[in-house]
């Protein structure tokens, strides 16, 4: 004898799973870079899973590569020096960006300090990057002497750039805790642009870095911001 | 023996001829199962997480409209689960509403949880960064699966008759887990408040 009901549950649940996915599909409008009437509570979704896949990098913080490596140019154009970082902010001033080159590896952090922010990872190489967010966002850009100029794609909106290279203690820093993630970009006129990211999705601006002090107080622990090298799964 | 305790069928005599046991059924049960489990685990870990929030009236955030839903899935639960002992004659309790009621209740439970489920997987995704949070991915994942391999169970009265008190342990434990891993999590971070 064969009983229907279960199988009806089961068909309710089904139902019910595909109702409130089409909801939260529905509900992830395009993001706008700014805007008072965003909805969303944390607009640059992808970082979340993206940070909580990788290990923290456990490296001290080493010195980037000095300008002079850049100057020597291939006959096809420039290349990147083995260690980099760049940051600065976009042709618009609306937002910052810093990108962390290893070898053919980049990393990437677009963040206006309020309520957009990207994790974005990608390859460099022949003076290109490319660079891509989970959720689909990207940063692509070229190299020219020691700075390097593109384009970052946040769903329909488009921001230009041209930033320098970063020399420490500006940079891009990184930090995980229980339950939120950190990313702060640090510009070369020494302001900080960065955004705390908590796992249940809401997002405040990040807490201060000093650059004399190793850590920084989050929720009440005490926690050691990493630079980012730009070889970390993010 | 059959899998279902011969008062809960509704419409058959209190004794049940006995029907063979097979175990072809018991494993497609276990194999759907699986697959549910694993592919809501597979997509919550390749699915670029959200972050978006769940906005629910009347609640101060959306984790906390999730540990209160949660929260009312439980006290379902638990009248499910002594409804259960009932059925299996552990508790001496007779009545025609027992079986109804274990349904009913187990039925406004998941459908309280689908919800929270959706917006866990959507939002938040397959996450290891603490052994709390790993802990309830792999609980969520395994819960929906041995939910669905009970439902299967449930259409036939051909499995052996451990099976059934298993999975419904399994969905009830697995439920509890969560429950512990977030819910109970929450309120105690954050004060038992909305």
């Amino acid at each position: 004898m064969t009983h229907r009901s279960p199988l009806v549950t089961l068909a309710g649940l089904v139902v019910a799973f595909a109702i409130f996915f089409g909801i939260n599909l529905a509900n992830s409008a395009p993001r706008q870079a700014t805007g008072p009437g965003y909805s969303s509570a944390s607009p640059s979704a992808s970082s979340q899973s993206n940070q909580t896949e990788s290990p923290s990098t456990t490296q001290q913080v080493t010195p980037t590569a000095s300008p002079s490596e850049t100057a020597t140019a291939e006959p096809e154009g420039d290349q990147f020096p083995e260690k980099v970082v760049y940051a600065g902010r976009t042709d618009d001033d609306s937002t910052a960006i810093a990108v962390a080159v290893l070898g053919d590896r980049a990393a990437a952090y677009v963040c206006d300090g309020r309520n957009v922010e990207s994790w974005m990872r990608g390859s460099a190489g022949d003076g290109e990057l490319n660079l891509r967010a989970k959720n689909g966002d990207t940063v692509e850009a070229k190299l020219e002497g020691s700075t390097i100029d593109g384009t970052i794609e946040l769903g329909d909106e488009k921001l230009d750039f041209t930033i320098d290279e970063a020399k420490r203690p500006a940079g891009l820093y990184r930090v995980r805790g229980s339950g939120y993630t950190i990313g702060w970009i640090v510009l070369p006129d020494g302001s900080q642009v960065g955004i705390e990211a908590r796992d249940d999705g809401t997002s405040t601006a990040a807490p201060k870095l000093d650059p004399d002090q190793p850590d920084v107080e989050v929720n009440g622990e005490s926690v050691t911001p990493k630079p980012v090298e730009g070889d970390e799964d993010i | 023996m059959s899998a279902i305790p011969a008062s809960s069928t509704e419409g058959t005599p209190a004794s049940i001829p006995d029907t063979p046991v097979r175990t072809g059924p018991l494993l497609v049960a276990f194999g759907v199962g699986s697959a549910v489990a694993i592919g809501l685990g597979v997509y919550g870990r390749l699915h670029g997480a959200t972050g978006q929030a769940l906005n629910l009236a009347g609640f101060s955030s959306g984790i906390a409209a999730k540990a209160w839903l949660t929260t009312a899935a439980f006290v379902f639960a638990l009248v499910q689960i002594f409804t259960a002992t009932i059925l299996y004659g552990r508790i001496k309790i007779s009545g025609a509403w027992v079986a109804p009621v274990h349904r009913w209740s187990g039925r406004i439970a998941v459908a309280l949880l689908v919800p929270v489920a959706v917006h866990c997987l959507y939002a938040l995704g397959f996450q290891g960064y603490s052994g709390r949070v790993l802990l309830h991915s792999i609980l969520g994942c395994f819960f929906f699966g041995a939910f669905v391999a009970k439902m299967l169970i449930l259409t036939r009265d051909d499995s052996p008759g451990w099976a059934l008190p298993a999975v419904g342990g399994a969905v009830f434990s697995a439920f509890v887990a969560l429950w512990m891993t977030a819910a109970l999590w929450f309120f105690a971070t954050n004060g038992v408040t909305t």
